[in-house]
C-alpha cells in the first residue's frame, strides 16, 4: 500500500463559522495504480490533492505515504518525503521563470544532491521532445512546451508517486492529448503511482480508478 | 548545491534584467552616498585650508606670556610645520614724524597657510611671495606710506633699530576684520626683534604659535599640549572657532552637507525598500515550488541569502566605481572652475558607502525576504495564498531602525538624528492618511469626469493601498528635492545678501568731524557710495556694576580696593559709537532701543556681553580720555559680523557721547577698475587712513562660489536619486498594470483610452504626491530655518504651486515612460508575458 488515509478530514474556520471541506475520506492505493479525481469546481479535488502530497495538514485523520504518517511530520520531513518520492505537475505549469528549461528540470534532481542533475535533465528534455529548447526560458515556450518541461521535471527525480493537478486545464484540445500520451507514457515507463485532479473525462478515463468529490465527499467509482 | 542553485538564480536574473531595479537602488545609494561625502570632504577640507589663512595657520596657540621652545620643538617632532608670530603695537619713526604701527615678528615658515602678496606701490595690486623680509628689511602696509608719505626704499626706526622698507605689504591672510585697533603694519623677522629692544617686561605683547598639518596630528598635539595650558593666559584658535569671518558661512554648508546626505540616504533606502519588496513578491512562487520539489526551508534560506549578497556586494563594487568616478569628474571640474586642487578624502566615505548599501540592502530586504521564507508550499495550488508572517510592525522596526542607525552614523549626533526621525515618522503617518483620502475623493469626482479620467481614478482606488505608499515615496522624494532646492536658495540668498557685487570693499577711519559732510558730497560727487558715518570715541570698559575689570596679562586696571572683586575685562580700548537708530544689521535681542532724547545708556553686542557676563540692566563704567561715567544697558544686540560693515561693541545713544571729541569711520565701495582714484579721492584728507577689504572680499566669494556648486550637485544627485525611486515605485506596479491592461484589452479597450489612462494616473498621482509634499517641505523647512540653521521662517507659496506641478509632470512622465514598452505590445505579446 503507498497511499492511506483514514477518516482524513478538513475544515477551516469562516466568518460564519466552521466550514466542512472533506468529510472524513478513507481511501487506499496501491503502488502502480493510476487515479483520476474528478468533480466539480469547489468539490474538494484540490484540497485533497493538498493533503495527500503533505502541501497541507488535516484538520482530523491521517495520510500515510509508504508507511509514514505525514501527520506526524513536520514542514521540514514532510518537504522531504517530497523530494524523495513525490512528482507534481500543475495546470499552471508553475516553472521557475527566470531558470531556462534544462535548468528548471535540473532543480529537483539538484536539491537532491543528485551530482548528474545536468546529464539527466538533459535526457529528459530528450524524452519528452525538447532538447532544442533546453535553453529557453519558460515564456519564450508555448503552453504545451512548458507542460513538457514540467513533466520532464517531475519524472527527473524518478518519484513514487506522481501528482498530476488538472494537467491540461490550460491546453487546447489537442496539445492536451499529446501532453496526456507523454504523462502515461513516461508513467508506465517508471511505474509511477499516477494521481490525477481533473475536470477532463477523457483523461480520467485513461486511469485504472476514478474517484469522484462532491461537495467533500468522496466515492469511487467501479 | 545551494550556491550553485543560487548563483543561477541571480545569473539569469541579471542577465534578464529582473534585478536591476534593485541593483540599481543599491548602486545608487552607494554612489551617492560615496561621491557626496568624498566631495563634501575633500569639500570641507579645502574649505578648511582656504579659510587656515584667515589665521594663516590650521591653529594657532596665543599668549601674552613668551610660549616655551619646547612646546614648538615638540610640535615639530610630531610632523607639524611651525612658526612664531610676535605680534605688538609700538611708534615707528620715519622723516621726523612718529607713526602708531602694529608689528609683525615672524619665523620662517609664515604664513603656514595662505600667501603673502607684495607690490613695490602702494595701494597696488600685489604679487604672491613665499618669501619673507629679508634681515634689516621690514614689509609695511600701504597706510603707513600714506601716512608718513614715504616710498620703497626709505628707512623707517623701529625701537633702536632701522629698517629699510622694501616691499609694500598688498595682502597678509591674518590681516583679520579688526578695523579700530589696526593700525598700519609692519612685518619684519622674528630675528631682527631683539635688537630693537621694544620688548620689555610688562610689554603688551602677543605670542603666536602657528601649527598646521593633518587634522589627527593637530588633535594629537592638542592632547599633549592640553594639561599644559592655563586657560587664563593660552589660546587655542582654528577657524571654527567663530571668530573668523567666515564660520558662520562654514559651519552652514557643513550642516547643509550633512543634511543632504542624510535625504540622499533616506531617498536611496526607499529605493532599495521598493525594489525588495517587488524582488521577494516575484519570487513567492518559485519559493512555493522549491518547497513543493522537496527543498528544506534552510536550503531556501541559503539560496536567497547568498543571492541577496551576491546581489548587494557585486552593486556595492559598482556605486564605489561610479561614485570616485564622479566625485572624480566634479573634483576636476571644481578645479578647473576655482583653480583649486582639493585634498583627497580618506577611506571613510568608501566605509560609510559600504555599510550604508549594505546595511540599507540587508535591513530593508529583511522583512519581505522572511515573508517570502514563510511563504507555504500549497501556494501552488492556491495561488492567492501568502506568506503566513503578517507582522508588519516588524518592516516598521526593520526599516525604521535602520534609517535611525544611519542618521546616527551620518551626523553623529543623537539629537538631530532623533528630531528628524519623529519628526519624519509623524509626517509618514500623516502623509499616509492623506494620501488615503485623496484617493478616496479622486475616485468620487472620477465618477463624473471622461473615460479616460474614470479609468485612471479606478486604477488609482484599486490600488489604493499600495498607491499611498508610492504616493508616500513619491510627497519625499518631491519634498526633498522641494527642500534642497529651497534650502540652496535661502542659504545662497543668505550668503549674496552679505555679499553682494558692490559690498563694501574699503574702510576709511579716522575722519575728522568737520570733513564728514565735505567728505560724504566729495564721495557723491565721484559716483562712490559709502555706508553711514559712525562716530568713534575711544574708551575703556572699567567696571560692570561694582566689579573691576582688569587685563588677563598685566593684571592692569583702575585703583582696586583690597578684597574687591575683579573680572577679566576686554584687555584693550574699544571702539564706542552712538546713534539715533539702530544700525543695520543689527538685531536687538534682549531689551529696547532707546526712544530719541533718552537719558544716557548703552547698547551692548550679545558676543561681548556673554564674554563679559554683562545682562540687562547692568551699569557699565567708562573712562573716556580721564572722564569717568556709568550708564545703564538697555539692549542686547546681534550684529552681523559677516556683513562688511562697521559694527560695534558697544553704542550709546546720542545724549551720552555728544560732547566728546570723536573722528568717524565709513565703508564704501570701489571698483577695481577705478581703484586708481583712490589717491585723488582721499588726497583731501591726509589724516585718514584707509584698509582695503578687497582681498577678503575675494577670499569670501570664492568660498561661496565652492559651496553654491557643491550645492548645485547635491541637488542633481537628490534629483537623481530622486527620479529613480519613482522609476522603481512604477516597475514595482508593473505587472499588476499587465494584467489590467490585458483584460482591458482583450475587452476591446481602443490603445488611446489605455495610454490616457495611464498617463492621467500617473498625473493624479504625482499632483497629489508634489501637493502632500509642498505642505510638508515647507513645514520641515520652517522647523530647520529656525532650529538648526537660526534663520528666520519663511513661507515659500510659489512651492504650494510649483509642487503639484511639478509633480504631476516628472510622475507622469516617468510613468509613462516605464509603462511605455507595456503600452507598445499587443495584447497576444502581453497574455504570453503574464502566462
Amino acid at each position: 500500500m503507498l497511499i492511506k488515509t483514514t477518516q482524513l478530514e478538513k475544515r477551516v474556520e469562516t466568518s460564519e463559522g466552521p466550514l466542512q471541506i472533506l468529510h472524513p475520506i478513507d481511501l487506499q492505493i496501491n503502488a502502480g495504480d493510476s487515479v483520476a479525481v474528478v468533480g466539480a469546481s469547489g468539490s474538494g479535488k484540490s484540497t485533497l490533492l493538498s493533503l495527500l502530497a503533505g502541501l497541507d495538514l488535516a484538520s482530523a485523520g491521517r495520510v500515510e505515504i509508504d508507511g509514514e504518517d505525514l501527520q506526524q511530520l513536520d514542514e521540514e520531513q514532510r518537504a522531504k518525503v517530497r523530494a524523495d518520492k513525490i512528482g507534481f505537475i500543475f495546470q499552471s505549469f508553475l516553472l521557475v521563470p527566470s531558470l531556462t528549461a534544462l535548468e528548471n528540470v535540473m532543480l529537483p534532481a539538484e536539491l537532491a544532491g543528485n551530482s548528474e542533475a545536468r546529464q539527466q535533465a538533459k535526457q529528459m528534455l530528450d524524452s519528452v521532445g525538447l532538447g532544442e529548447r533546453a535553453h529557453h526560458y519558460p515564456n519564450q515556450l508555448s503552453g504545451g512546451e512548458q507542460q513538457r518541461v514540467a513533466i520532464a521535471r517531475a519524472f527527473i527525480g524518478k518519484p513514487k508517486i506522481l501528482f498530476a493537478d488538472e494537467p491540461t486545464g490550460n491546453l487546447d484540445a489537442k496539445t492536451g492529448e499529446k501532453i496526456e500520451q507523454l504523462l502515461f507514457q513516461l508513467n508506465q515507463q517508471q511505474g509511477t503511482t499516477l494521481i490525477v485532479v481533473t475536470h477532463d473525462n477523457k483523461l480520467a478515463q485513461r486511469c485504472s480508478r476514478k474517484l469522484t468529490m462532491a461537495a467533500g465527499r468522496l466515492t469511487e467509482e467501479q | 548545491m545551494w550556491a550553485r542553485i543560487s548563483l543561477r538564480l541571480l545569473r539569469q536574473e541579471l542577465k534578464r534584467g529582473e534585478l536591476t531595479v534593485m541593483a540599481l537602488a543599491i548602486v545608487l545609494s552607494v554612489t551617492a552616498v560615496l561621491s557626496l561625502s568624498v566631495f563634501s570632504d575633500r569639500l570641507q577640507q579645502g574649505l578648511m585650508n582656504r579659510s587656515s589663512e584667515f589665521l594663516a595657520a590650521d591653529r594657532v596657540l596665543s599668549s601674552r606670556r613668551e610660549i616655551p621652545q619646547q612646546w614648538l620643538d615638540k610640535a615639530q617632532s610630531m610632523q607639524l610645520s611651525v612658526a612664531w608670530k610676535v605680534m605688538f603695537n609700538s611708534m615707528a619713526y620715519a622723516k621726523q614724524q612718529l607713526q602708531l604701527v602694529d608689528i609683525k615678528a615672524v619665523s620662517k615658515g609664515y604664513p603656514l597657510r595662505g600667501q603673502l602678496k607684495i607690490a613695490q606701490q602702494p595701494f597696488a595690486e600685489g604679487q604672491a611671495t613665499t618669501k619673507l623680509p629679508e634681515t634689516g628689511h621690514a614689509w609695511v602696509d600701504s597706510r603707513l606710506l600714506q601716512s608718513l608719505q614715504l616710498t620703497i626704499g626709505d628707512r623707517i626706526e623701529l625701537g633702536r633699530s632701522s629698517f629699510i622698507i622694501s616691499q609694500v605689504l598688498s595682502y597678509e591672510p591674518d590681516v583679520g576684520f579688526s578695523v579700530f585697533t589696526d593700525s598700519p603694519n609692519v612685518l619684519i623677522r622674528r630675528s631682527d626683534l631683539a635688537a630693537t629692544g621694544l620688548i620689555q617686561p610688562g610689554s603688551r605683547v602677543r605670542y603666536n604659535l602657528l601649527l598646521s598639518g593633518s587634522e589627527q596630528n593637530l588633535a594629537d598635539y592638542y592632547q599633549w599640549l592640553k594639561p599644559k595650558l592655563n586657560g587664563d593666559t593660552y589660546r587655542w584658535r582654528s577657524v571654527e572657532d567663530g571668530d573668523s569671518p567666515l564660520a558662520r558661512s562654514l559651519r552652514r554648508a557643513e550642516q547643509f552637507m550633512l543634511l543632504a546626505s542624510l535625504l540622499g540616504v533616506i531617498l536611496a533606502a526607499t529605493a532599495v525598500a521598493v525594489a525588495a519588496q517587488r524582488y521577494c513578491q516575484r519570487n513567492y512562487d518559485v519559493v512555493a515550488i522549491l518547497k513543493t520539489l522537496g527543498a528544506g526551508t534552510s536550503t531556501i534560506r541559503k539560496i536567497f541569502i547568498f543571492h541577496l549578497l551576491m546581489l548587494t556586494l557585486l552593486s556595492i563594487a559598482i556605486g564605489w566605481l561610479l561614485g570616485w568616478a564622479i566625485q572624480a569628474a566634479v573634483i576636476h571640474y571644481v578645479a578647473q572652475q576655482l583653480g583649486e586642487t582639493l585634498p583627497n578624502a580618506g577611506w571613510q566615505p568608501y566605509a560609510l558607502a559600504a555599510t550604508t548599501g549594505f546595511v540599507s540592502a540587508v535591513m530593508f530586504t529583511l522583512y519581505p525576504l522572511l515573508r517570502l521564507l514563510t511563504i507555504p508550499p500549497l501556494r501552488v495550488l492556491r495561488r492567492n495564498l501568502s506568506s503566513s508572517l503578517t507582522a508588519r510592525w516588524l518592516q516598521w522596526l526593520f526599516c525604521g531602525g535602520t534609517i535611525y542607525f544611519l542618521l546616527v552614523i551620518y551626523s553623529q549626533q543623537w539629537w538631530l538624528s532623533t528630531a528628524l526621525f519623529a519628526g519624519g515618522g509623524v509626517a509618514v503617518a500623516i502623509l499616509l492618511l492623506i494620501s488615503r483620502g485623496f484617493i478616496r475623493l479622486s475616485r468620487q469626482a472620477g465618477m463624473q469626469a471622461g473615460s479616460a479620467w474614470r479609468l485612471a481614478m479606478a486604477g488609482l482606488q484599486r490600488r489604493a493601498s499600495s498607491n499611498s505608499v508610492q504616493m508616500l515615496s513619491f510627497a519625499t522624494a518631491i519634498m526633498l528635492l522641494l527642500l534642497v532646492i529651497a534650502l540652496r536658495n535661502e542659504l545662497l540668498n543668505d550668503w549674496q545678501r552679505q555679499l553682494p557685487a558692490d559690498a563694501p570693499n574699503y574702510f576709511a577711519v579716522n575722519v575728522a568731524a568737520d570733513d564728514v559732510q565735505n567728505m560724504q558730497q566729495r564721495f557723491a560727487e565721484q559716483d562712490v557710495e559709502t555706508t553711514d558715518f559712525y562716530p568713534v570715541v575711544p574708551g575703556r570698559l572699567t567696571h560692570i556694576n561694582d566689579i573691576v575689570l582688569v587685563d588677563e596679562a598685566s593684571k592692569e586696571g583702575p585703583e582696586k580696593q583690597p578684597q574687591q572683586e575683579v573680572r577679566e575685562g576686554v584687555g584693550r580700548e574699544l571702539s564706542l559709537t552712538w546713534r539715533e537708530t539702530l544700525p543695520p544689521n543689527n538685531e536687538v535681542v534682549d531689551g529696547a532701543w532707546w526712544q530719541p532724547n533718552a537719558n544716557p545708556q548703552v547698547s551692548v553686542e550679545t558676543r561681548i556681553a556673554e564674554r563679559l557676563k554683562i545682562a540687562l540692566g547692568d551699569q557699565l563704567t567708562f573712562d573716556i580720555g580721564g572722564e569717568v561715567f556709568s550708564v545703564p544697558v538697555t539692549s542686547i544686540r546681534d550684529a552681523d559680523w559677516n556683513s562688511l560693515q562697521p559694527n560695534f561693541y558697544m553704542i550709546f545713544n546720542p545724549q551720552t557721547l555728544a560732547d566728546f571729541s570723536t573722528s568717524y569711520i565709513t565703508s564704501f565701495y570701489l571698483p577695481a577698475a577705478r581703484k586708481n582714484e583712490l589717491y585723488s579721492l582721499l588726497k583731501p584728507y591726509p589724516e585718514v587712513s584707509l584698509i582695503d577689504l578687497d582681498a577678503i572680499v575675494a577670499q569670501l566669494r570664492e568660498v561661496v562660489a565652492q559651496v553654491s556648486l557643491a550645492i548645485i550637485y547635491v541637488l542633481v544627485l537628490v534629483i537623481i536619486a530622486g527620479a529613480l525611486v519613482l522609476v522603481a515605485q512604477v516597475q514595482a506596479s508593473m505587472e499588476e498594470r499587465q494584467k489590467e491592461l490585458v483584460i482591458l484589452r482583450t475587452l476591446g479597450a481602443p490603445g488611446t483610452l489605455l495610454r490616457r489612462s495611464v498617463s492621467y494616473e500617473f498625473l493624479i498621482m504625482g499632483a497629489i504626491s508634489g501637493l502632500i509634499a509642498s505642505i510638508a517641505m515647507d513645514l520641515s523647512l520652517a522647523l530647520l530655518q529656525t532650529q538648526v540653521f537660526g534663520m528666520d521662517a519663511i513661507w515659500h507659496w510659489r512651492f504650494w504651486l510649483i509642487g503639484p506641478l511639478a509633480g504631476a509632470i516628472v510622475v507622469a512622465l516617468l510613468g509613462r515612460l516605464s509603462c511605455q514598452q507595456l503600452l507598445r505590445k499587443n495584447t497576444a505579446e502581453l497574455i504570453r508575458h503574464w502566462v
